[in-house]
């Protein structure tokens, strides 16, 4: 039984490996679960733009993801979910009034020019605002869990800082009418053909270029800005030519070149145009559960499936005697194979995700079942042992597989069409089939091949106790 | 023990009718009252829930539960009359609310009323639930695609292994379940107010999936039997069938119920319902295979065109 031997090696290898990237790589916790807030924005059409295209959600969501940086929130994740809608989800938020009251409404861009004799000041807060913004994304990037104390108040404090900054250097300019429904394009782009430096072209329409030629006319030569604000954070603040001090930048197109590389550019061009854009956004969804709700539900949840499954391996070994025993032993090799699998794939836990969790390892009993009652019938019907364990697993393979498909197309209809919750249990789901299969074929069939090829273990009693009193009144022996 | 199912059908047939004819008559009085088979929850509707609990860490705070009257004066206040308003929490400390939906400056006005009643709110224990109406829709919309896609999917898949006979008839027996499923919860809605959620939608397909399992097994088992003993009457190869699986049939459903039923004891409300569909589905899905698909596939095909060739025919193994 060499064959068996080398297999149950890899199995063990397997388990251990599934035990150290399930210690080593942290499971990932839905919002239901750790605590926070998601979000689902509408972006609504309005009479200029009826239909919300691929470009448009683009641009819009750059938008958000900058309103969604001015929260502070730590691991905040912006994603686009169908034709025109936004998923944000802010961990650890549990009163999102104040992110419900920034992320709704239409994008405000503004191009503002800078007041005379506010040079110097000018270039000092927006130092600041970048030491600012660069010290609140390192903090950002470390996560809520690697944060102490004092960093999570530093963010809290610095977001407020932060906020009051970005009004000062606002105060450096003028309002003005020249706002984003005036533009009409922004278009990233290379200085020369083959060049590395790029700069971003904007397009305003006859209105705006009338202002726009009057307002850089204005600042050209001074060394004073332009600055472009977008939900009141100055996103650029290009200087215009003394060039144009006569006449202004005519024809309402001009171009931003500065410092700027291909990511750069591409960055400002969507801004621009989702601040361009003459689309509302509406919060339609709000789910948020207080942390120590979640981390409740996760605790009972777990376990009562924890306690639900204890009984279940202790009715195998009692009802299946050794196959059964042997079958626990793979089925919890199974749930750590398919909890790494989980971890290594990303799947994100949810509430919904633990049921599915639970339901797979239904599943994976279900196979141990079939093919164990098969054994015991090919052992009524008078096989040998090797043999009757051998017809089992060949003959329970058909029903094992159609049943696990009949499943996955099931779980594929959810995942297609499902929206967050529901994905998450079907992708559970499916993992814990998929893993399943595996373990039914090779790790409960290796461990039983395995024992079998010790004398001690072969008795007919120890796979099916009752066949001595069920031999003479079976009348029908499975088959011949 | 052994099961002569085939003979019995009639009583089989009777039981199922009976119960899906309850189902139904639940349901239709659902539709009255409710607009939806089931009582559709905010998921599907929309509207606004919040559960909000009260901070106890100045625990003099705590000493009384929260006065309801007065909760429900503060509702009334806000414009808010009619919404529903409950009671939740060991000693009172916390209130559910059930309203429509609220945008944010009423939710922070009503906040604000009630922290000014109750006192400081502890938010880590608190969950809001707010769904605009077109979102609710869209939720449903994609339920019912997902079910429909599934039922198609499968009657596929069966078709391609087994014969389409069969998967009409399996998929009868589904069909069976989820009214059943569907039944018992418009009777919770119309006697405990359960409201359905998305997860209850997501309980229907794991239930497609899951009773189809113990169809198939008992499928598999027949066509192979028909192949094995071609000389034997329908009748005697499904009884057989039957009978070599129910064993399977009984311990698979067995050792999948223990942990939703200690879910269902034990877990968190949340999935109390879930898990609750989930047994629901789960029993009436092995009734149905061990009772009425194979009566259904007996029946049949003891018609005098059928033969034994003819079933044993799809031969993918």
């Amino acid at each position: 039984m060499g064959k068996q031997r080398s297999m149950l090696v890899v199995i063990v290898g397997l388990a251990i490996a599934a035990v150290v990237i399930i210690l080593q790589l942290p499971t990932q916790l839905g919002l239901d679960l750790r605590g926070g807030s998601q979000l689902t924005l509408q972006v609504l059409p309005s009479e200029q733009i009826t239909q919300i295209s691929q470009r448009d959600l683009e641009a819009v969501q750059r938008v958000i993801e900058n309103r969604v940086n001015g929260l502070g929130v730590s691991e905040a994740i912006v994603q686009s979910s169908g034709q025109d809608q936004l998923l944000i989800q802010l961990p650890g938020v549990s009163d999102p009034a104040q992110a419900q009251r920034v992320l709704g409404g239409t994008a405000q861009l503004e191009f503002r020019p800078q007041m005379p004799g506010t040079e110097g000041q000018l270039e000092a807060v927006a130092e600041i605002v970048g030491q600012q913004q660069q010290r609140q994304a390192a903090l950002l990037a470390v996560g809520s869990n690697g944060l102490s104390e004092e960093q999570t108040a530093e963010l809290e404090s610095l977001t407020t800082d932060l906020q009051a900054s970005r009004e000062t250097l606002m105060e450096f300019f003028e309002p003005s009418e020249l706002t984003g429904d005036k533009l009409t394009d922004a278009i990233a782009q290379p200085r020369n053909i083959g060049g590395t430096a790029w700069e971003v072209a904007i397009t305003f329409n006859n209105e705006g270029a009338d202002m726009f030629s009057e307002m850089t006319r204005n600042i050209a030569g001074t060394g004073r800005t332009l600055g472009i604000f977008l939900d009141d954070q100055l996103i650029s603040a290009p200087t215009v030519d003394v060039a144009y001090a006569a006449t202004g930048i005519p024809g309402g197109s001009a171009v931003i070149s500065g410092s700027f590389d291909t990511e750069t550019a591409r960055d400002l061009e969507v801004q621009l145009r989702g601040g361009a854009l003459p689309v509302p956004v509406e919060v339609v969804e709000n789910r948020t559960v207080g942390a120590t709700l979640g981390r409740d539900s996760i605790q009972r949840s777990l376990y009562a499936g924890m306690a639900g499954l204890t009984l279940v391996l202790i009715f195998m070994a009692v009802y299946y005697r050794l196959p059964g025993i042997l079958a626990d032993i793979a089925l919890v090799v199974y749930a750590l194979l398919t909890w790494a699998a989980y971890n290594i794939l990303g799947v994100t836990m949810t509430l919904p995700g633990i049921a599915g969790f639970i339901l797979s390892i239904g599943m994976a009993v279900d196979a141990n079942v079939l093919i164990f009652e098969r054994t015991r019938e090919e052992l009524r019907a008078g096989r040998t042992l090797y043999r009757s364990v051998e017809s089992g697993f060949y003959r329970a393979f058909s029903s094992i597989l159609d049943s696990n498909v009949t499943t996955m197309i099931a779980c594929a209809a959810l995942f297609w069409f499902g929206a967050g919750l529901v994905k998450g249990f079907a992708l559970t789901l499916a993992v814990g089939v998929a893993v399943s299969l595996f373990t039914a074929f090779t790790c409960t069939r290796n461990l039983l091949f395995f024992v079998i090829s010790f004398p001690q273990f072969r008795k007919v009693g120890y796979f099916a106790p009752s066949l001595d009193d069920d031999l003479p009144s079976n009348s029908q022996p499975s088959q011949p | 023990m052994k099961l002569n199912v085939v003979k019995q059908r009639g009583l089989w047939w009777i039981v199922s009718g009976l119960l899906i004819s309850v189902s139904i008559a639940a349901m239709a009085l659902s539709w009255t009252q409710f607009n939806g088979p089931v009582k559709p929850g905010l998921d599907f509707i929309g509207g606004t829930r919040l559960q909000l609990e009260r901070s106890c860490v100045d625990e003099a705070a705590c000493t009384n539960p929260i006065d309801i009257v007065e909760i429900r004066e503060i509702l009334d206040n806000q414009g808010l009359e009619g919404s529903s308003l409950q009671l939740v929490g060991a000693g009172g400390q916390a209130i559910s609310i059930r309203a429509r939906t609220l945008d944010v400056d009423e939710q922070t006005s009503l906040r604000s009323a009630l922290t000014e009643n109750i006192g400081q709110i502890d938010t880590t224990a608190s969950k809001i639930d707010v769904v605009g109406p077109t979102i609710g829709r869209q939720l449903l919309v994609a339920g019912l695609l997902s079910l429909i896609v599934a039922f198609a999917g499968i009657t596929v898949y069966l078709s391609f292994r087994f014969k389409f006979d069969y998967a009409v008839l399996a998929l009868l027996a589904l069909l069976h379940d989820v009214v059943i499923t569907l039944g018992v919860f418009s009777i919770l809605g119309l006697t405990l107010g359960y409201e359905a959620d998305s997860l209850f939608i997501v309980a229907l397909l794991t239930i497609v999936g899951f009773s189809v399992n113990d169809t198939v097994v008992i499928y598999d088992r027949i066509r192979e039997n028909f192949k094995l003993m071609p000389d034997k009457s329908v009748e005697q190869v499904v009884n057989n069938a039957v009978n070599q699986t129910l064993g399977r049939s009984i311990n698979t459903t067995m050792t999948t119920v223990l942990p939703l039923l200690a879910i269902v004891l034990f877990g968190g409300d949340t999935l109390k319902f879930f898990a609750l569909a989930l047994i629901v589905g789960f029993l009436a899905g092995a009734y149905s295979s061990i009772f009425i698909a194979s009566t259904l596939l007996a029946w049949w095909r003891s018609g005098p065109s059928a033969t034994a060739e003819d079933m044993a025919a799809p031969a993918a193994e």
